[in-house]
């Protein structure tokens, strides 16, 4: 195969999720969050696609084409979500949503 | 001519029953007059579940052995059709207990389109056999709960527990994914039977990539089942959802989170048990002790049950890392219980709630058994299955559960259970003691304020489910022979 090996893929994979893992867990505002679980699950599809190319065979690029039909679904729903908090002037920030006591 | 691979439609019937409900709930939604949509979508939603149901039964006759159905992609075996079967008939119970909840009608039939799918998305996941149709049952469910949270817009919990739930939710599957993409490198397979196949031929068993995924998906799996230490959205989510989708969450979700938690372990990570067995009863042990710990100190009903049902799922957890034919049998057996207890038990919360047009508390159940004789009967049923005792199936499910860890040779898991099945009393019996036993002194009754119109009239729906759902518990311990039987069957298909 050429290119570079596929361990750095793995590890460009892993960086994006730890990246995104960590702007789930730190960041505050809830559209930052919806793009750090993006970045995670691009993370896990570069893993996929990597592999797929590895063993040789697509399975693994189907499955990344349709984790990005899901991930684009629950970006959907968490933007309307966002939107209806929005509409009732609750402030955006997940620490301060805290009605329900955490 | 590109080569397509043989469908069993016949299989998938229970899925596209309820797809079909929500297809017809949603185009009630758009045609039919505002007044009329409720009764549809109820209607509609009622029919897929009923179909569903009788469609998984009849698969459950006609599939002594296992079948693959798309290339390897689902299996039709008992192990799922059993499961599928819970499902419906607690989606069919919660369209009972759901039709009286004061919700703004601008939305109804699509909340009912809603509970199909998520219903169609749990019937889905327990047949996976492959990693990817597991990441997207996953997600097809979990997507129409995340709405179904935030479907009563007016309320502002709601909202902020669908947006909660979507975040944690999402970080989950994601991590579920990753070690997916993890465990297809290792082994260069998907499909669950194809990755054991690999893992024996190429000697893959401490294969740190595969260990390393293998992790992840139990993690992934672990905040679906809202397993300690995966649970810290559950008492907020429960607590802010709509009352009817809390008991389905509790019940659906929880059995197809862990019915597939013991597919994909069993049947594509066999030669790792020394492994998982050990992780999956360190995360029972949690969930046992946080949600006991955390149930004890809880005022609001609602937020108990939560605590509860994470207990539960750490009891539930217990005959899975047994790893053998009697936890396989000791599972499915105590699911049936669990489920109509858990949406039984949220119904009554759901019907105090209509009453009061408050948060229900262990203060304001306060003679709830005298005033409603059948509900405060129910309840306390509820609260003895979950504690595990005699006349219901729970105190069958819990010796089952602790005789599989025993038959392991885990002696310590059973006291661990015992002592949390204990503790778990104090809570449970808490509830009955609110709703019969409160002196009148320590009431210190006020006179509260009367909403205009006084209490809702009796809802013959949700009393009907409530009913349904206490037969359940109490059938489960009659016939616990034939029940036991059956879920035998469902678990011989499993490679144990």
């Amino acid at each position: 195969m050429r290119g570079p090996d596929v361990a750095w893929y793995l590890a460009v994979a892993a960086f994006l999720f730890a990246t995104g893992a960590l702007g789930v867990l730190l960041r505050r505002s809830p559209l930052i969050v919806l793009l750090s679980l993006e970045i995670m699950l691009n993370g896990a599809n570069l893993a996929l696609i990597a592999f797929s190319r590895l063993h040789g065979e697509s399975s693994g690029q189907i499955f990344a084409l349709a984790v990005m039909a899901v991930a684009a679904s629950e970006v959907v729903v968490g933007l309307g979500l966002i939107v209806a908090i929005a509409q009732k002037r609750l402030d955006l920030d997940v620490d301060k949503l805290s009605f329900l006591r955490g | 001519m590109i080569p397509r691979p043989h469908v069993d439609w016949f299989a998938l019937a229970p899925e596209l029953m309820l797809l079909g409900a929500m297809g017809f709930a949603l185009i009630g939604a758009v045609l039919l007059p505002r007044e009329n949509r409720r009764d549809f979508g109820a209607f509609a939603a009622a029919l897929g579940f009923a179909g569903a149901f009788v469609y998984a039964i009849v698969i459950y006759i006609h599939t002594p052995d296992v079948h693959s159905v798309i290339a390897d992609s689902v299996r039709r075996d008992r192990f799922g059709a059993l499961a599928q079967v819970i499902i419906a008939g607690a989606g069919l119970l919660t369209v009972g207990v759901s039709y009286a909840q004061r919700m703004r009608d601008e939305h109804i039939a699509e909340y009912y389109a809603l509970l199909a799918a998520a219903g169609a998305g749990m019937c889905f996941l327990v047949t996976a056999n492959n990693l990817m149709t597991l990441f997207l049952g996953l997600e097809w469910f979990s997507i129409s709960l995340y709405i179904l949270c935030a479907i009563d817009r007016e309320l502002e919990g709601s909202l902020e527990a669908g947006l909660k739930y979507l975040i944690i939710g999402s970080f989950g599957s994601a991590v579920l994914l990753f070690g997916s993409a993890l465990v297809y490198g290792a082994t260069g397979e998907l499909a669950f039977n194809r990755i054991s196949a690999a893992i024996g031929a190429q000697h893959l068993t401490g294969d740190a990539l595969l260990v390393a995924g293998l992790a992840m998906i139990i993690v992934g799996l672990g905040f679906k089942a809202s397993a300690a230490p995966f649970h810290m959205w559950t008492p907020d989510v429960y607590e802010g959802a709509p009352t009817p989708v809390t008991g389905f969450m509790a019940a659906a979700t929880k059995t197809a989170a862990l019915v597939l938690t013991l597919r994909v372990l069993r049947t594509a990570f066999p030669q790792e048990a020394h492994l998982w067995t050990v992780a999956i009863a360190a995360i029972a042990c949690a969930s046992l002790a946080v949600g006991n710990l955390a149930a004890l100190v809880q005022r609001s009903v609602k937020r108990m049950l939560a605590y509860s049902s994470i207990a539960q799922a750490g009891f539930m957890l217990i005959p899975i890392a047994a790893n053998n034919a009697i936890g396989g049998r000791a599972l499915l057996y105590y699911l049936i219980p669990y489920s109509v207890m858990s949406v039984g038990a949220f119904a009554v919360v759901a019907a105090r709630e209509r009453e009061l047009a408050a948060p229900v508390t262990l203060d304001n159940l306060a003679g709830m058994g005298w005033e409603r004789p059948l509900l405060g009967v129910a309840m306390c049923t509820f609260m003895f299955g979950f504690a595990g005792l005699p006349p219901t199936g729970g105190f069958v499910g819990k010796f089952y559960a602790f005789s599989a860890a025993y038959r392991h040779g885990w002696t310590w898991l059973v006291i661990v259970g015992v002592v949390a099945t204990a503790v778990s009393l104090y809570y449970y019996l808490a509830v009955v003691r609110a709703m019969y036993m409160r002196p009148a002194a320590e009431l210190q009754l006020t006179p509260t304020p009367i909403a205009a119109g006084g209490s809702p009239p009796r809802d013959a729906l949700l009393q009907t489910s409530v009913l349904l759902a206490l037969g359940g518990t109490i059938a489960s311990f009659v016939a616990v022979e034939p029940l036991i039987h059956v879920a035998k069957q469902a678990a011989a298909a499993l490679p144990f």
